[in-house]
C-alpha cells in the first residue's frame, strides 16, 4: 500500500488512483483446508439458507398463522394463554413457591438468577477449559436450566387443548352476520340458546359459534333437543312448531354471513 | 514543560465544551419526548370514581345477587361504557358486602351456587375453583386468593360501588 | 456495461475496498459442513440472522396494511389476511419467523455455550449476544398484542400484571408499558406498536452491528 509521497489521487479529491485488487487473497498457506469467505463459502451458506427458506415458506403455507376473535376485554370466561416461548415463565407462577406470598421469588428472584448467571456466564464460567467436561459446573447449570424450560413448557402446553381452543376462539368478521330480531324463530333463540351461543350467534367459552355450521334445519332441531359434545340433551323446551322457528332462524343468519 | 501542559489543558478544555455542547443538544431533544412517554405515569388516576348501580339498598338481601351495571370509560381519546359485575349481599353485621365475580386464579366468572354439588359456594366453572360466601378461597381448589371486593358508599338508599381491591392471599 | 458504470463508480468513489473488507477473511475448515458435516452447528447464528432479515422485511410490508388503533387493529389484520393476495402468506412469514428466530437463537446460544466460545477474550461479544436475546424477547412480547385478538389481549394482560407485582416500581413499571394505570386499551396498543415497530429494532440494529464488528475483529473462535 502507498503511503505519504508518491500517492495519486483522483482529481482534487482524496480518492486513490490506484485501484484495489479485485481478486479474493490467498488462504492456501492457512492452516486445513480454510477458504475465502467471499464467494466460496458464502455460496455453500446460501446454499444451506435457501433449503432452510423452502422449509420455512412450506411451514407458512401449511399453517396459515392463526388470528382469533377481535379482543373482547369483557370476555371473563378467557383463559390467557402467551406465546409458547413464554409458557414456561407463565408455568412457573402457577407453582406454589413461585406465586401468593412467593411471587418475588417468582417474577423476580429465579428469572432474574437464571437470565443474569446467562449475561454472565463468561465471568462466572472463567477457567480456561473449553470444553464441557472442563467445566462441569457451568455445563450441569446450564443443562438443568435447560431441561426445567423445557418441562415447564411442556406441562404448561399439555395443560391446554389447543384444537378446543382454536375452535372455540375463531375469528368472526363482525360485518358478516345479520341477526333479524323480527324472525319468529328469534324469541325462541333468545330464551334457549343465546346465554351460551351470544347474541350473534357468535359463540362463547362455553360454546362454540353457531356462524358457518353445515347442518340442515332438522339436524338443528335434533341438537337442539338431544344436545350433542358437551352440549346436553333437553336444553330446548318450546314446542315443535318454535324447534322448526329456531332452525329456520339460525339457516337463515348463516345464508346472510355468505 | 509548562507549556506542554497548557497544551493538555487546552485539549481537555475543548472535550469537556464538546460533551457540554453535546448534552445540551441531547438533553434538548429528549426533554420533550421524554415527558411525553412518562405522561401516563405522572398522570393523575382518574379512578376511583363510584358508580351508580341501581340498586335500593332495601332490595339487599343475604343470599347474593348478581348486580350488572356500566361505567364510563375513558382510554384516551377512545371511550366506551364497559360494563361490571358483582355479587352483592348483606352479612351477618347488615353489612354490605360486594365481591367481585372475577376468579383470582386465571380471571374466569365466579357465579353463586354455580354447581348444585356446592350449595352456598361461588364457584368458578373453569377450574373448578370454589370460594366462601365472604369471597375467601377455599383451600385445595385452584385459586390462591380471595375475591376482590368493591369499594362501596350509599347514598340517598342507593348502593354506589367503585374500585374493586384485591385481598391477601390465605 | 455493467463493468464499465463499476469502474466509472469506483474511480469517483473507490468503493472496491468497502465490499473487500466485508470479503476478504477466511473460514477455517472446522466451521465448515462441506468438510466436515457436524459443522452445521456452526449454521444456527448466520440463519438466525436469515430470519431477522425475514421478519424486517414481511413486517415493513405488513404496516402497509396494519393500523394500531383498537377499532381497525384486527380488522385490518383480518382483511389483510383474507382479502389480500399472498397477505395470509406475509402475515405467515412474519408469525412463525417470530417462533423460528427464537428457536434459531436458542440453537446458536446453545452451540456457542457448550463449546465454551463466549471465553476469553470473546466475553463481550457473548453479552451483546445475550442482550440480542432479551431484544428479541422484548419484540415477541410486542407483537403478540398488535392483531388485537383475544388471546394477544388477554396474554398482555397477564405480562402487565406481572409487571406489576414488582416491588416499589411495578406500578409505575406497568403504567408506563399500559400508558393508562389500569385499562389495556388504545394507548397500550399505540405504545407497543412503537415500542414493537422503532424502538426494539432500533436497539436490535445496533447490537446486531456490533455483534457482527466484534466477529470480524476476534474471528471465529478456534476448534475445541
Amino acid at each position: 500500500m502507498h503511503r505519504g509521497k508518491g500517492m495519486k489521487f483522483v482529481g482534487d479529491s482524496r480518492i486513490k488512483a490506484e485501484k484495489t485488487s479485485q481478486i479474493p487473497k490467498d488462504y492456501s498457506e492457512y492452516p486445513g483446508r480454510t477458504e475465502a469467505f467471499w464467494p466460496n463459502f458464502l455460496l455453500k451458506e446460501w446454499l444451506v439458507g435457501a433449503v432452510f427458506l423452502v422449509g420455512f415458506l412450506i411451514l407458512t403455507l401449511a399453517h396459515p398463522s392463526p388470528l382469533e376473535g377481535m379482543a373482547d376485554p369483557t370476555d371473563a370466561a378467557y383463559i390467557p394463554l402467551p406465546d409458547w416461548y413464554f409458557l414456561f415463565l407463565y408455568e412457573l407462577l402457577k407453582y406454589k413457591y413461585a406465586s401468593g406470598d412467593f411471587i418475588l421469588f417468582g417474577i423476580l428472584v429465579l428469572p432474574g438468577l437464571a437470565f443474569g448467571a446467562l449475561l454472565l456466564a463468561p465471568f462466572l464460567d472463567n477457567g480456561p477449559g473449553r470444553r464441557p467436561h472442563q467445566r462441569p459446573i457451568a455445563v450441569g447449570m446450564m443443562l438443568l436450566g435447560l431441561v426445567s424450560v423445557i418441562w415447564l413448557t411442556y406441562t404448561s402446553a399439555s395443560h391446554v387443548n389447543w384444537q378446543e381452543r382454536a375452535e372455540a376462539n375463531k375469528p368472526i368478521p363482525e360485518s358478516s352476520v345479520v341477526v333479524d330480531t323480527e324472525h319468529e324463530g328469534f324469541a325462541a333463540y333468545e330464551a334457549s340458546c343465546m346465554t351460551c351461543h351470544g347474541a350473534e350467534l357468535e359463540g362463547s367459552a362455553a360454546a362454540p359459534t353457531l356462524v358457518g355450521i353445515e347442518y340442515t334445519p332438522e339436524e338443528i332441531a335434533t341438537i337442539a333437543k338431544e344436545g350433542t359434545g358437551s352440549m346436553p340433551a333437553g336444553i330446548f323446551t318450546g314446542s315443535d312448531e318454535e324447534l322448526e322457528q329456531l332452525a329456520d332462524f339460525i339457516i337463515t343468519v348463516n345464508e346472510s354471513a355468505e | 514543560m509548562s507549556k506542554e501542559k497548557q497544551q493538555v489543558s487546552r485539549r481537555q478544555f475543548l472535550n469537556y465544551s464538546l460533551m457540554g455542547v453535546g448534552g445540551f443538544m441531547a438533553a434538548g431533544l429528549l426533554v420533550s419526548p421524554i415527558r411525553m412517554a412518562i405522561d401516563p405515569v405522572l398522570k393523575k388516576s382518574d379512578s376511583g370514581d363510584y358508580a351508580n348501580v341501581g340498586l335500593s339498598v332495601d332490595d339487599i338481601t343475604t343470599e347474593p345477587q348478581r348486580v350488572d351495571w356500566t361505567v364510563e370509560q375513558v382510554d384516551g381519546w377512545y371511550e366506551s361504557e364497559p360494563s361490571k359485575t358483582a355479587w352483592v349481599y348483606k352479612d351477618d353485621n347488615d353489612e354490605i358486602v360486594a365481591l367481585s365475580p372475577i376468579c383470582t386464579h386465571l380471571g374466569c366468572v365466579v357465579s353463586w351456587e354455580g354447581n348444585e354439588q356446592y350449595p352456598e359456594q361461588f364457584f368458578c366453572p373453569c377450574h373448578d375453583g370454589r370460594y366462601e360466601k365472604d369471597g375467601t378461597n377455599i383451600k385445595g381448589t385452584p385459586p390462591l386468593a380471595p375475591l376482590a371486593v368493591y369499594e362501596q358508599k350509599v347514598e340517598n338508599g342507593i348502593l354506589f360501588l367503585g374500585n374493586a381491591i384485591d385481598r391477601k392471599g390465605a | 456495461m455493467l463493468q464499465k458504470v463499476y469502474d466509472w463508480i469506483d474511480e469517483r468513489i473507490d468503493i472496491t475496498p468497502i465490499w473487500r473488507d466485508i470479503a476478504d477473511h477466511e473460514v477455517p475448515e472446522h466451521v465448515n459442513p462441506a468438510h466436515n458435516f457436524s459443522a452445521f452447528v456452526y449454521c444456527f447464528g448466520g440463519l438466525t440472522f436469515f430470519v431477522v432479515v425475514i421478519q424486517i422485511l414481511s413486517g415493513m410490508f405488513l404496516t402497509m396494511y396494519y393500523v394500531p388503533d383498537i377499532e381497525n387493529a384486527w380488522k385490518s389484520v383480518y382483511y389483510l389476511q383474507s382479502e389480500v393476495a399472498h397477505g395470509q402468506i406475509v402475515r405467515g412469514m412474519h408469525h412463525w419467523g417470530a417462533s423460528v428466530v427464537i428457536v434459531m437463537l436458542l440453537l446458536h446460544t446453545l452451540r456457542v455455550f457448550f463449546q465454551g466460545a463466549y471465553k476469553k477474550p470473546r466475553e463481550l461479544n457473548w453479552i451483546v449476544g445475550v442482550l440480542i436475546f432479551f431484544v428479541m424477547l422484548g419484540l415477541g412480547f410486542t407483537g403478540y398484542l398488535l392483531p388485537w385478538d383475544n388471546k394477544a389481549y388477554f396474554a398482555t394482560q397477564v405480562g402487565l400484571e406481572i409487571a406489576e407485582q414488582v416491588p416499589f416500581i411495578g406500578t409505575e413499571l406497568k403504567t408506563l408499558l399500559a400508558g393508562d394505570a389500569s385499562i389495556v386499551g388504545a394507548q397500550t396498543l399505540t405504545r407497543f406498536f412503537a415500542i414493537h415497530v422503532f424502538f426494539l429494532p432500533a436497539a436490535l440494529f445496533a447490537l446486531l452491528a456490533v455483534h457482527f464488528i466484534l466477529i470480524r475483529r476476534q474471528g471465529i473462535s478456534g476448534p475445541l
